[in-house]
């Protein structure tokens, strides 16, 4: 009896939890969505007076906020596609072989993140200066990759580790050649961690501000850097606007990858082997 | 294995070994000494593990290095163009100046800032934590409705951008905002909470949960079930299982989510420049002011390097956890 | 409800069938006598079911296992074993059925809450703690009494002794083998002074030569304390060796719950038959040393089978019909022939140097048993 009663009141936390958790997490956003829609909003009304497109007009016109779209949409996709070619074979090679400097070299792109972003990136600054990389593509483009190398090497690494050396020996025994195991063994077993990997970089970079920000400013503004000055500039309901463009991509990369995501191919990649 | 290491192909060919199977007609590519291909993969792996690292050490590792001697006072090379740029700034004469130092720790507001920060990031990263661990146990222990809930809703933050995320939490918990709004309907007068320390703290959590309670769920649910099963038979109550087995067998992911989570908050911008008061602030702020706004970059540098300090901290542990378990694993491989 | 009442240690000495359960459903047992005094108390299964997603994966199990008594569940993977165990171990709520351990209902009870201890499949040692630290987590758990740090030493010294293992002390599980991580696993049980040992296919994770000691040292430790242990296993060699008793699964069910020799020997079911040692299945009946069509079915034992070559002299030299041998199989000791007949195929443990493929004679079936619906009807010998 006492069993029971002490299970549904374990049910009963888990569930004031879980919903005080959607507060957390939801709320500001539908908040934030409502207001896009909002005429006028009265204090301490929970909805607002009236309801207008109007705003999502005045984003749609604004020169500027659609150079920022075209801006994200330009360097997100570079950022991924620069990180793959860059990382990849380093991934596959910290799964499959063995060679001096091995473990060195995983540390070694661990302090990637290791120093806190904004003091990298006020560090690089003295380069960037003397290379003349300010306010420039090839800059912020440097900034966006160096965000995406420990994604775009460790969880593919971790994905490559887990195809069973067996399989590849096995095609290898079939009489395929080493490119042809690699292309049509190993590749599309470690395919959802790449996938994984990507779409964590595509998120990386279109999500970076601090950085963009502080190279690109003012000629080049992303989304993100968009904001900072909308913010203070235009109404809120325009930024309201805003947010929910730029947070579709992120959600439709969400619907499609969150098995995976979910599925620990993520974590994997987080602990050096 | 050693002794044949530099012979190719061409060498008087050794036996091959025994396991080589059956006669294939290709023996070339199995013939090979073995010493020789595993250093034909040394090679290969060398090389192509390299251009990540290049460019790490290219776009990280210099600039730290140029960067402390410029907080040093060392203007020349490559810190030329800052140092004419920059206001304020100390030049080294032959012997390190700690001048741009000392600037910045006789600054009453640097040392403010410099407590605030540490103090948000060991709340937040405790909450974080705490979250993460407890969302992760309930998933471990428990399925049904509510468990998928909580696991959809800690990933969602993962994929709002920064900026939208720390804007909306700034409009949520504001003068007009949703809290105030409804405690406003049963005629309470809640604090507002925006532009202070207490949106800053939400905001860092609000960010860093999804990384953190992926990274714990996964190292939770890893924990065997024998494992488990094995400590409830010896006696365990379900708190004991969790202290005694659970926890300690996902020891290295909470670590390494616990040093992520730190650092990633030490080092934040976004989140406190919008929803933060002007001041005392997190140091990421005031490096973005002293950069840009002030045009001070060597004190940015220092106020940098100081961050850098206590993320060395941090960071050493995540290492530490690392070669633990990779210890570890290797034990239980050289069992099999 | 009926309680066991003769759960004394007094009682169980006598261990022979008047300790039995009245209740005992299960067939006519005969066990040998164990060597140990038993201290600890039997199982005593009734009705219990389990339906799992729609199937009833054990529907309603009779068991009892008498004090001191080493019982082995054996039966092919699905059969139920598995489940059965984690229900007696608690893991597993039963939908209806009651479990006794030593007299005491722990149906309802948790598995930290029963008397029984298990020794888990891979062994489930806590990786993060020493050999000795696994042992003592259970001692350390208790509260009334708690014990001290010195009870708890000596206690951990004293069953990693019984398992020859003191040496391995203070080593992580990881950096011992496959045996001695199977025998830290097994002390870890018997600190715990369980009533009831519960062993989980204890030594399919052992390779051959390393199996038949750990058996033997399982026994033995077994007897030594006189522990109720169950043990389940797919492996009939196993279950062979060890047991005073076997009782065979399939599908959910007990088939037979008896001795060895008598599980061998007559086999309740055609279903025990084939699992339990080797068997010629014919469909027919036998006169006159003759397979004919009709009736039920038919099983012999290669070793029933004896095959005499054609020149050879022997006690059954014309017995049996003109037979020619088709296949050897050399087992080591012995070969395993197949040799055809007029009316059959039938398979044939020759000791001896084997015959040669081709080798003409005469093979004689000398017992067979006859099973009709699944049921043995019958044991006939010529």
């Amino acid at each position: 009896m006492t069993a029971v009663s002490r299970k549904v009141l374990a049910r009963a936390l888990a569930a004031v939890f879980a919903v005080a958790l959607a507060v957390f997490i939801i709320g500001p956003l539908a908040w934030l969505a409502v207001r896009a829609f909002a005429d006028s909003w009265t204090y301490p009304n929970l909805l607002p007076d009236g309801w207008t497109l109007h705003w999502w007009e005045v984003v749609f016109r604004d020169r500027s906020l659609g150079i920022a779209v075209q801006n994200s949409l330009f360097f997100a996709p570079l950022t991924v596609l620069v990180s793959a070619l860059v990382c990849l074979p380093a991934a596959y090679a910290f799964a499959r072989f063995e060679f001096p400097g091995r473990r060195f070299f995983l540390i070694g792109l661990f302090a990637a993140n290791a120093f806190p972003k904004m003091g990298l990136f006020v560090s690089l600054a003295a380069l960037f200066y003397a290379f003349n990389l300010m306010n420039s593509i090839l800059g912020i483009l440097i900034v966006h990759v160096l965000g995406t190398v420990v994604f775009m090497t460790w969880i593919p690494a971790a994905a490559f580790a887990a195809v069973p050396r067996s399989l590849e020996e096995a095609a290898r025994d079939a009489g395929a050649s080493k490119l042809r195991v690699f292309f049509s063994v190993t590749l599309p077993m470690a395919l959802p961690g790449i996938l994984v990997a990507a779409i964590m970089s595509f998120l990386a970079s279109f999500d970076e501000a601090q950085g963009t920000y502080l190279v690109g400013a003012p000629d080049y503004m992303t989304m993100p850097t968009q904001m900072y000055s909308l913010v203070l500039n235009y109404p809120t309901q325009v930024a309201a606007v805003f947010s929910i463009l730029l947070a579709i991509p992120s959600v439709a990369l969400l619907l499609a990858a969150h098995k995976h995501i979910v599925g620990g191919q993520l974590a994997e990649g987080f602990q050096i082997k | 294995m050693t002794t044949g290491l530099h012979t190719g192909s061409g060498a008087p060919a050794r036996p091959a070994p025994a396991a080589s199977g059956p006669v294939q007609p290709d023996a070339p590519g199995r013939r090979r000494p073995a010493g020789g291909s595993a250093r034909a993969g040394q090679a290969r792996g060398f090389v192509m593990a390299l251009p990540p690292i290049l460019i790490i050490a290219l776009f990280i590792g210099v600039p730290i290095v140029l960067a402390f001697g410029f907080s040093l006072g060392f203007t020349g090379g490559l810190n030329h163009t800052i140092a004419l740029i920059g206001q304020n700034v100390h030049e080294a004469q032959g012997l390190p100046t700690f001048g741009a130092y000392g600037d910045m720790f006789a600054d009453r507001r640097f040392l403010g800032d410099l407590i605030v920060t540490v103090v948000v990031t060991l709340v937040s990263t405790a909450v974080v934590v705490l979250l993460a661990v407890a969302i992760g146990l309930y998933l471990k222990f428990a399925d049904g409705v509510i468990a998928k809930a909580l696991s959809a809703l800690a990933v969602v933050p993962l994929f709002i951008p920064v900026v939208i995320a720390s804007w909306a939490i700034l409009g949520f918990y504001s003068a007009d905002g949703f809290l105030r709004s409804v405690a406003a309907q049963f005629g309470v007068d809640f604090p507002v909470w925006s532009f202070t320390m207490v949106t800053v703290i939400i905001g860092s959590v609000w960010t860093s949960l999804p990384f953190a309670t992926l990274l714990v769920t996964s190292g939770l649910q890893a924990v065997p079930r024998a494992m488990i099963d094995a400590a409830r038979d010896a006696g365990a109550s379900f708190a004991r299982v969790v202290a005694s087995v659970v926890i300690p067998m996902a020891g290295v992911p909470i670590v390494i989510a616990t040093t992520f989570t730190a650092i990633g908050i030490l080092g934040s911008f976004t989140v406190p420049y919008f929803t933060g008061p002007n001041s005392p602030n997190m140091l990421g702020v005031d490096m973005s002011n002293y950069f840009s706004a002030f045009n001070q970059p060597q004190q940015a540098v220092v106020m940098a390097f100081v961050v850098f300090a206590i993320a060395s901290g941090i960071a050493a542990v995540y290492v530490w956890a690392n070669f633990r378990s990779a210890k570890e694993n290797a034990g239980k491989q050289a069992v099999r | 409800m009926t309680s066991n009442p003769t759960l004394s240690r007094a009682a169980s000495h006598a261990a022979d069938s008047a300790t039995a359960p009245a209740s005992d459903g299960a067939a006519s047992d005969g066990a040998p006598r164990t060597g140990g005094a038993p201290r600890t108390g039997g199982l005593d299964i009734k009705g219990l079911t389990k339906v799992l997603g729609g199937r009833t994966i054990i529907d309603s199990l009779d068991m009892a296992v008498r004090p001191g008594e080493l019982v082995s569940l054996l039966g092919p993977s699905g059969c139920g074993k598995t489940t059965t165990l984690r229900m007696i171990a608690g893991f597993l709520t039963p939908d209806s059925g009651s479990i006794m351990v030593g007299g005491r209902e722990v149906v309802h009870l948790g598995p930290e809450q029963r008397p029984s201890a298990m020794v888990f499949q891979n062994y489930a040692l806590w990786p993060h703690m020493t050999v000795a630290k696994n042992v003592a987590f259970p001692l350390r758990l208790r509260n009334r009494p708690r014990l001290s740090k010195a009870v708890i030493a000596e206690r951990v010294d004293a069953a990693l002794a019984l398992v020859n293992l003191l040496h391995h002390k203070d080593s992580r599980p990881a950096r011992i083998s496959g045996g001695e991580q199977q025998r830290t696993a097994l002390a870890r049980a018997l600190v715990q002074e369980p009533q009831l040992l519960l062993l989980d296919e204890p030594l399919s994770n052992l390779d051959a030569k390393l199996r038949v000691k750990v058996r033997e040292d399982i026994r033995e430790i077994q007897q030594r304390l006189g522990i109720t242990t169950l043990i389940v296993t797919h492996d009939q060699e196993e279950a062979m060796s060890m047991s005073d008793r076997i009782a065979v699964m399939n599908q959910g069910r007990i088939e037979q719950f008896s001795t060895p020799a008598e599980l061998y020997s007559a086999p309740a079911t055609e279903f025990v038959a084939t699992f339990v040692g080797s068997l010629n299945r014919v469909e027919g009946r036998i006169e006159e040393g003759r397979i004919v069509a009709g009736g039920g079915v038919l099983g012999i034992r290669p070793e029933d089978v004896a095959f005499v070559e054609d020149g050879d002299s022997g006690s059954s030299a014309d017995a049996g019909l003109p037979a020619t041998v088709e296949r050897v199989v050399p087992r080591g000791h012995f070969a395993e022939l197949t040799v055809r007949r007029e009316d059959a195929v039938l398979r044939s443990f020759a000791t001896g140097a084997p015959p040669a493929v081709g080798a003409r004679g005469r093979a004689h079936i000398a017992k067979w048993l006859e099973f009709e619906d699944g049921k043995l009807v019958r044991k006939g010998s010529a």
